[in-house]
C-alpha cells in the first residue's frame, strides 16, 4: 500500500499524470487495431 | 567538458531505470491474471468431466483470490512492488477501450440516469460519513478523507482532497486503508447478496457503480456478477469519478475558510486538474464507435485488449491487498468506514430499486 501511495505522489510530480498516460496508450492501441496492425486479439 | 556530457546520460539512464523497475511487478500482475483465466477454464472443465458439482468460477475472482494468497502468505517481494502498483494504469487504459463497447446514445440515457442517481448517493453519503466521524470524535480531516473516500471514488479521492485540504500522512494512511479493505470485502458480499435478491443485470450494475469505493473493486464486483453488469458497473463508477473535482474543490474552499488550507486561485483550472481524463477517453473511444470509425471486428479486438487489461487490474488488487498491514492501522477509523458502507450499501441498493421502479427495469 505504501508503494501505491508513493506511485501516485510520484505521479503527481511527473508532467503527464497517470490517467493521461493510460488515455494515450489506450488510444495508441485503438489506432493500431484501426490501422490493421492488430488483427484479432484473442481472449 | 566531463560534465556536460554526463548530465545527458544521467536524464536518459534514469526514465530507462524506471521503466525496467516497472517490469517485475507488471510479469506478476500477468502471471496471476493468466493462472485465473488458466483456472477459471481447467476447473471448470475437470469438475465436468469427473462429474463434480462445482460452481463456474470466472477468472476475475480466480486472480482476486491467487493474489491475494500471494500477498497474504509469502508477500510481495519489494522487486515487484513498483510493476504491481501500476494495476491503476491497467485499469484506466482498459476503461478507455471499453468506450469502444458502448454506443453514445446509450451512454447519455444511462448516463443521465446514474447522474441523477449518483448526485443523490454523493450528497448523502457525504452528510452520514460526515455525522458518523463527529459521533465517533475522528479529526476533522481524517472524517473529510473517509467521507470523499465513500462517497466518490476510494483511494483517487483521498489522494486528491489530502493535497487540497492539506491533511497529514497518517489520516490519508487510516482512510487508504480503510477504503480498501472494505472494497475488499465488497468483492465478496456485493455478488452474494445480487444474487440472493435476484437482481437483473442492469439493477446490479447500477448498485455496484454507485455502492463500491474504490474503481477497480467496483469493476470487479461488476464483472464478478455478469459481463454486462461490469460494463454498467463501469459506466456508472466512471459517472462517479467524474464528480471528484466538484467535491474536492468544495472542501478545499470549506477548510480555505476556515485558515487550515490555501485558498483556490483560478477554480477552472483547479477542476481541470482534478477531472479524471480517463472519463473522457472512454467518451471518445464511444463516440468513435458510434461514428463507425471501428468495423464490428475492430471492436471485438478492443474489446479483448481491454480484457486483458482489467485481468492484470484485477490480479493487481488480490496482490495489493494486505490484511495485516490493514490491521495496523487502527480500528476507529475502521469502524467509522465499516457503518458507513453498510448504511451506504443499503442506500444506494434503495436507490436502485426506487429507479427501478420508475423506469420500469
Amino acid at each position: 500500500m505504501r508503494a501505491e501511495v508513493e506511485a501516485r505522489k510520484a505521479g503527481s510530480r511527473r508532467k503527464l499524470s497517470l490517467d493521461t498516460w493510460a488515455v494515450l496508450v489506450a488510444f495508441l492501441l485503438a489506432l493500431l487495431v484501426r490501422a490493421g496492425v492488430f488483427k484479432h486479439v484473442p481472449w | 567538458m566531463a560534465d556536460a556530457i554526463a548530465v545527458p546520460q544521467v536524464q536518459l539512464v534514469q526514465p530507462a531505470l524506471r521503466f525496467l523497475r516497472v517490469i517485475p511487478g507488471v510479469l506478476l500482475l500477468a502471471a496471476v491474471g493468466y493462472a485465473g483465466k488458466l483456472l477459471e477454464q481447467n476447473v471448470g472443465a475437470y469438475a465436468k468431466a469427473h462429474h463434480w458439482t462445482f460452481p463456474n468460477i470466472e477468472y476475475v475472482l480466480w486472480a482476486i483470490v491467487l493474489g491475494l494468497v500471494i500477498s497474504n502468505t509469502v508477500g510481495v517481494p519489494e522487486i515487484f512492488r513498483t510493476g504491481v502498483a501500476t494495476y491503476e494504469f491497467w485499469l484506466k487504459a482498459g476503461i478507455v477501450l471499453l468506450g469502444s463497447r458502448f454506443l453514445l446514445g446509450d451512454i447519455l440515457k444511462l448516463g443521465g440516469v446514474s447522474l441523477a442517481l449518483v448526485a443523490i448517493e454523493i450528497v448523502g453519503s457525504l452528510a452520514f460519513m460526515t455525522f458518523l466521524g463527529r459521533l465517533f470524535e475522528l479529526k476533522p480531516k481524517l472524517t473529510t478523507l473517509l467521507a470523499v473516500g465513500s462517497a466518490v471514488c476510494g483511494v483517487s479521492a483521498i489522494i486528491a482532497t489530502k493535497g487540497a485540504i492539506e491533511a497529514d500522512d497518517e489520516d490519508s494512511s487510516f482512510s487508504i486503508a480503510a477504503i480498501l479493505a472494505l472494497g475488499a470485502l465488497a468483492l465478496f458480499t456485493f455478488p452474494v447478496i445480487g444474487h440472493f435478491l435476484h437482481l437483473s443485470d442492469k439493477a446490479y450494475g447500477l448498485w455496484a457503480g454507485l455502492g463500491v469505493d474504490n474503481t477497480a473493486e467496483a469493476t470487479a464486483a461488476g464483472a464478478l456478477y455478469s459481463d454486462a453488469a461490469g460494463k454498467l458497473a463501469v459506466l456508472v463508477k466512471s459517472t462517479r469519478n467524474a464528480m471528484i473535482g466538484f467535491v474536492v474543490l468544495g472542501y478545499a474552499i470549506y477548510w480555505a475558510s476556515k485558515g487550515q488550507a490555501q485558498a483556490v486561485g483560478n477554480k477552472a483550472a483547479f477542476l481541470w486538474q482534478k477531472f479524471p481524463k480517463f472519463v473522457l477517453g472512454f467518451l471518445l473511444i464511444s463516440v468513435l464507435a458510434t461514428y463507425h470509425f471501428f468495423n464490428k471486428d475492430q471492436v471485438g479486438a478492443l474489446a479483448n485488449l481491454s480484457r486483458w487489461a482489467f485481468l492484470l487490474t484485477f490480479a493487481g488488487v488480490g496482490l495489493r491487498t494486505n490484511f495485516g498491514d490493514m490491521r495496523k492501522q487502527g480500528l476507529r477509523p475502521f469502524a467509522v468506514g465499516a457503518i458507513g458502507e453498510v448504511v451506504i450499501a443499503g442506500f444506494t441498493l434503495a436507490l436502485v430499486y426506487g429507479a427501478g421502479k420508475l423506469f420500469g427495469w
